[in-house]
């Protein structure tokens, strides 16, 4: 016999935190855009990102991938933690203990109402020691002068520091394809930085995401 | 907000509204007065209306795990909140955003569709005994929104070691 009454005492009614009419809020007088929890928020505008991206290669040429990637990586430990800490709060548990669904669907739609695309989580290859990240209609795709290779090392640095913070390991992130090229969506390959960064190479010899996941799976199968 | 009356306050920018538009904010105003009442007797008697409706669908998956039963009746509860919520509002996309958007991947995942689809059909019925036709007919479209999306409920995810 299950008493709805009890059930709605004791439990937690399911909602979606993230809702971006709920989570993103202004506070007009002040002048400020806030999520749900009172920190601020900046939307940035197009022109301002590509400034940054070609200020950067102006001043640094090809070490601003790398900065890029570290800012990247700065931003989402900082992002991990409040993802952690509002989405524990809104559970009532720690992050580790939410059901695993839960926290996939609160992690793709925070993705989505920030504005940063549509995000997929493949853990086909986890048992290979891989994540696979695909974002479509990302914000970083767009900006900056064409490369002729995947170049949102903004997105790459972020996914790292974020599932480094998830899985308390240190993880590199690869992008392995980008809407910039035409592909139909950005795919990341995230794991531990000596495995993942094997990638690089093959990445520069052109060969396409399937191509390089099956080499990183060998990679592992015969070790 | 409710959507249509915010429609006329966003036609109202810079003229003044025509009799026309002054004659549909007074029927969107009245409306807005019957989904009121409609909401606080959805509000006021929502245990009897689910009540019953858990009860047949125990009856119905006699078998099944009751935490997957309680799992769906707390999906429901949600729905029926937000569902009045959007009718107050006169806003599906609120129902969407807040609930219908967030709800499939979890109903896959958990295999719930057969009990969902079921309890829905059940909460119809104590609906149908509880509320006033009038007031039905205000929360049904609601309803069969959040019916159709869990009907169509596709494998979203990818499959989790």
């Amino acid at each position: 016999m299950i008493s709805v009454k009890e059930l709605v005492r004791e439990s937690h009614l399911p909602s979606n935190y993230f809702a971006p009419d709920v989570y993103i809020q202004g506070d007009l007088e002040a002048g400020l855009i806030e999520n749900r929890k009172g920190a601020r928020l900046l939307a940035l505008p197009e022109p301002f990102l590509e400034a940054i991206y070609e200020g950067l290669a102006e001043e640094v040429g090809a070490a601003s991938e790398s900065v890029l990637y570290k800012c990247g990586a700065w931003w989402g430990k900082t992002f991990y933690r409040r993802f952690a800490e509002e989405v524990s709060q809104h559970y009532k548990q720690p992050l580790a203990e939410v059901e695993m669904i839960e926290f996939l669907q609160c992690f793709k739609q925070s993705w989505k109402t920030h504005g940063w695309g549509k995000v997929d989580l493949d853990f086909n290859f986890y048992q290979q020691g891989f994540i696979v990240v695909a974002v479509r209609n990302s914000a970083f795709a767009t900006s900056g002068s064409a490369l002729g290779k995947p170049k949102c090392f903004v997105e790459a640095g972020l996914l790292s520091s974020f599932f480094s913070g998830l899985t308390g390991q240190k993880l590199h992130c690869i992008q392995t394809t980008c809407e910039s090229l035409g592909a139909e969506c950005n795919y990341f390959v995230l794991g531990l930085p000596e495995r993942v960064k094997r990638a690089e190479a093959w990445l520069q010899e052109n060969h396409d995401h399937a191509t390089i996941m099956d080499r990183l799976c060998q990679g592992q199968a015969n070790r | 907000m409710d959507t249509a009356l915010q429609s006329l306050i966003y036609a109202a920018d810079d003229h003044y509204l025509s009799d026309a538009d002054l004659d549909r904010f007074g029927k969107d105003v009245q409306a807005l007065g019957d989904r009121i009442e409609a909401y606080e007797y959805i509000r006021e008697r929502e245990l009897s209306i689910l009540q019953p409706a858990v009860d047949y669908l125990t009856e119905e998956f006699l078998g099944s795990d009751p935490k997957l039963l309680e799992r769906a009746v707390m999906h429901w509860l949600s729905i029926l909140r937000y569902a009045a919520m959007a009718m107050l509002l006169n806003n599906s996309e609120y129902l969407s955003r807040r609930i219908l958007e967030w709800l499939p991947d979890l109903v896959e995942v958990y295999q719930l569709r057969d009990i969902e689809l079921a309890l829905y059909r059940l909460i119809l019925v104590q609906a149908k005994s509880s509320l006033s036709p009038e007031q039905l007919a205000l929360i049904k479209p609601y309803l069969e929104e959040a019916y159709a999306v869990l009907l169509n409920a596709k494998p979203a995810l990818q499959k989790a070691a």
